[in-house]
């Protein structure tokens, strides 16, 4: 056995294992009799997750900004709730309309990428994004409007209805962990490098017979697909949506998530985003907590966001993601980031 | 329809595109000198807005605040240009990208724990009843932003044309590198255009605000209209901005006139989606931008 083979294998049994760590404190949580409201706050950090691993893989690696993806969530949210709630078809079937149509919506935000980089994507995709949320807000015999569309009901599998904390919180979950795994093999293989080049120079990726047209089509689908999945647990782990979860602002807090867990990272965007998202909730956590102090958190949320994607940029421009991949050096165990 | 309730669709439709034009003039002049698509543009008109509404309240004349609040929302400008952007002058435009959003998010916020998160007003400039052309109406304070969009349009191209700072702010628009080998002080440019840029974005919110109040939440799609006029005229030509501008805003109110007023936004900005996938360098661009 040559070292390198072995030290690959130890690689892979430690990742095994970190894995097999993370699956059993997923399932240990409910059991250890967390309450209903730390749930409810995990529920969303798993759907972040999802969002987030997505748009690490558009942006983080293939390098194409989008401030829509707060729309696509939209767009899985209110289809899935639609068919389920008006349409009477199993959840199922509302998560793959969700998921197909926020993918079709990907793919129509990938023609402009591939005529247009950085600044003129990003306000592309802005304007996307508030155009759907004008649709939310005025096709109201589909999405209620600002009033919001309610009584969605919980996801239910072959007839049986995930309707309590607990269920929701480990349907999310497995499905987060799902997803970070897919992405996982996306980014350590042929695509993750593709991507990467693509973010590195796409004249050099083309030059180098990447098929950059095809990367950024596939990825955008990929990456709103994922967001449209997340929206449609969200809509109906919550049970009620309405136009402001879905508007510009939360899209800048997506960007800011893996701006901050840093670009060319999965892990660090996933980190950063529980991080960002106990943040309000921090109470949840830390039972002696005061309601003033969450209070400031909660009324300070955006500014110590902007401010922390600034200083990230500035001062640690590969962000949550390259400490780690520092750390990881000085500890000795070799591995591609 | 009429011909007056037409004329009455057409002034409303001038109106709001003297604002769009003022903000897209913002996004021309920091585009014209760095390249940069500030994407906190939106937040100087809402600033130039709220802090005259501030010092209005303190106490000063109307006159003496706005133009307070528009000095003042240029020197948030040129701090921020200072502090955050040019540490990383040299990075791609992704990065530029990334710290103006993340200013824009800042501000905001801020402006809402200084301001408190209600809608706020100012008086008009010049009060009284609405003037008649030709059967509709006119409110004093439209002639007032026709005439500050003039204003603002006539001294930037002079700015541009006769002035050695226009000519130095041309000057980086071509090369930074080759410009600073020329002796121009090239971050002295950029921090002055962000000032200017400001200044124009914060002079529509001002003038704007005794017509439709204003509130800590209204920059994002004042950026985003903006932005959209810019680029539907042509982005870093200061007249081409003005003529994006005002049909932007005709197009909005001929919309609500002969479509429905509820998808006019939508409308506007699938009409930003359309010249930029088609004709990104505008209306009135003549060389395509190596930057689309």
């Amino acid at each position: 056995m040559t070292p390198e083979s072995g030290s690959a294998e130890i690689r892979r049994g430690l990742a095994l294992a970190a894995v097999l760590l993370v699956v059993a404190t997923v399932l240990a949580v409910p059991l250890l009799g967390a309450d209903r409201y730390l749930l409810k706050v995990l529920v969303f950090v798993g759907i972040n997750t999802i969002i987030i691993a997505g748009l690490a893989l558009l942006f983080g690696y293939a390098g194409q900004i989008s401030l829509g993806h707060a729309a696509f969530v939209g767009i899985g949210a209110y289809t899935s709730a639609y068919v389920v709630e008006h349409l009477g078809a199993p959840w199922l079937v509302g998560v793959s309309c969700a998921v197909a149509l926020a993918s079709a919506g990907g793919l129509l935000l990938a023609i402009p990428s591939l005529r247009l980089r950085g600044h003129y994507l990003a306000m592309a995709t802005l304007g996307f994004n508030e155009i759907m949320f004008v649709l939310f807000r005025e096709a109201r015999t589909i999405t209620g409007g600002n009033d919001g569309f309610g009584g969605i009901p919980y996801p239910e599998i072959a007839g049986f209805s995930i309707d309590t904390p607990a269920g929701n919180y480990l349907l999310v979950w497995g499905v987060a962990l799902a997803v970070v795994l897919l992405a996982w093999n996306i980014v350590r293989g042929r695509q993750g490098r593709a991507m990467r080049a693509l973010h590195g120079t796409e004249l050099g990726a083309l030059a180098s017979g990447i098929d950059v047209v095809g990367l950024k089509v596939r990825t955008f689908a990929l990456s709103a697909g994922l967001a449209g999945l997340a929206g449609s647990l969200y809509a109906h782990c919550v049970g009620f949506i309405s136009p402001t979860t879905f508007g510009l602002e939360q899209s800048v807090i997506y960007v800011a998530m893996v701006v901050i867990g840093g670009l060319g990272s999965l892990l660090g965007p996933v980190l950063a985003s529980a991080a960002l998202t106990l943040l309000p909730y921090a109470d949840a956590l830390i039972p002696g907590l005061g309601r003033d102090v969450v209070a400031v958190l909660q009324s300070w949320e955006a500014d110590i966001y902007g401010i922390t994607m600034i200083l990230v940029v500035i001062l640690a421009p590969s962000g949550i993601g390259g400490a780690l991949a520092r750390a990881r050096l000085t500890v000795g165990v070799r591995g591609a980031r | 329809m009429e011909t007056a309730e037409l004329l009455q669709y057409v002034l409303a439709g001038l109106k709001s595109g003297s604002i769009y034009a003022l903000v897209a003039l913002g996004f021309t002049v920091v585009y014209s000198s760095t390249g940069i698509i500030n994407f906190a543009q939106g937040e100087f008109f809402m600033l130039g807005g709220m802090l005259s509404v501030f010092f209005h309240g303190a106490g000063m004349p109307l006159p003496l605040a706005g133009l307070a609040g528009v000095l003042a929302t240029a020197g948030v400008a040129i701090a921020f240009e200072r502090v955050a952007l040019r540490p990383r002058r040299d990075a791609g435009p992704l990065v530029l990208v990334i710290i103006t959003i993340g200013a824009s998010m800042v501000i905001k916020a801020l402006a809402r724990h200084a301001f408190g998160p209600d809608e706020l007003g100012l008086p008009e400039f010049t009060p009284g009843p609405s003037l008649s052309i030709a059967g509709a109406a006119v409110e004093r304070q439209s002639l007032w932003l026709w005439g500050l969009t003039l204003v603002a349009v006539l001294s930037l191209t002079w700015l541009y044309r006769k002035t050695k700072l226009g000519r130095a702010m041309r000057a980086c628009s071509i090369s930074h590198d080759a410009s600073r080998l020329m002796g121009i002080d090239t971050a002295s440019v950029v921090m002055v255009s962000f000032g200017i840029a400001a200044a124009l974005g914060a002079l529509g919110g001002l003038a704007v605000t005794p017509l439709t109040q204003t509130a800590w939440d209204v920059g994002g799609t004042a950026g985003l209209k903006g932005f959209a006029a810019a680029i539907l005229g042509g982005l870093g030509n200061p007249v081409a901005s003005v003529v994006g501008g005002l049909a932007l805003g005709l197009l909005e109110s001929l919309s609500v006139a002969f479509i429905s007023s509820t998808y006019k936004d939508a409308i506007s900005l699938g009409v930003l989606l359309l010249v930029l996938f088609v004709r990104p360098q505008g209306l009135m661009g003549l060389v395509r931008r190596e930057k689309v």
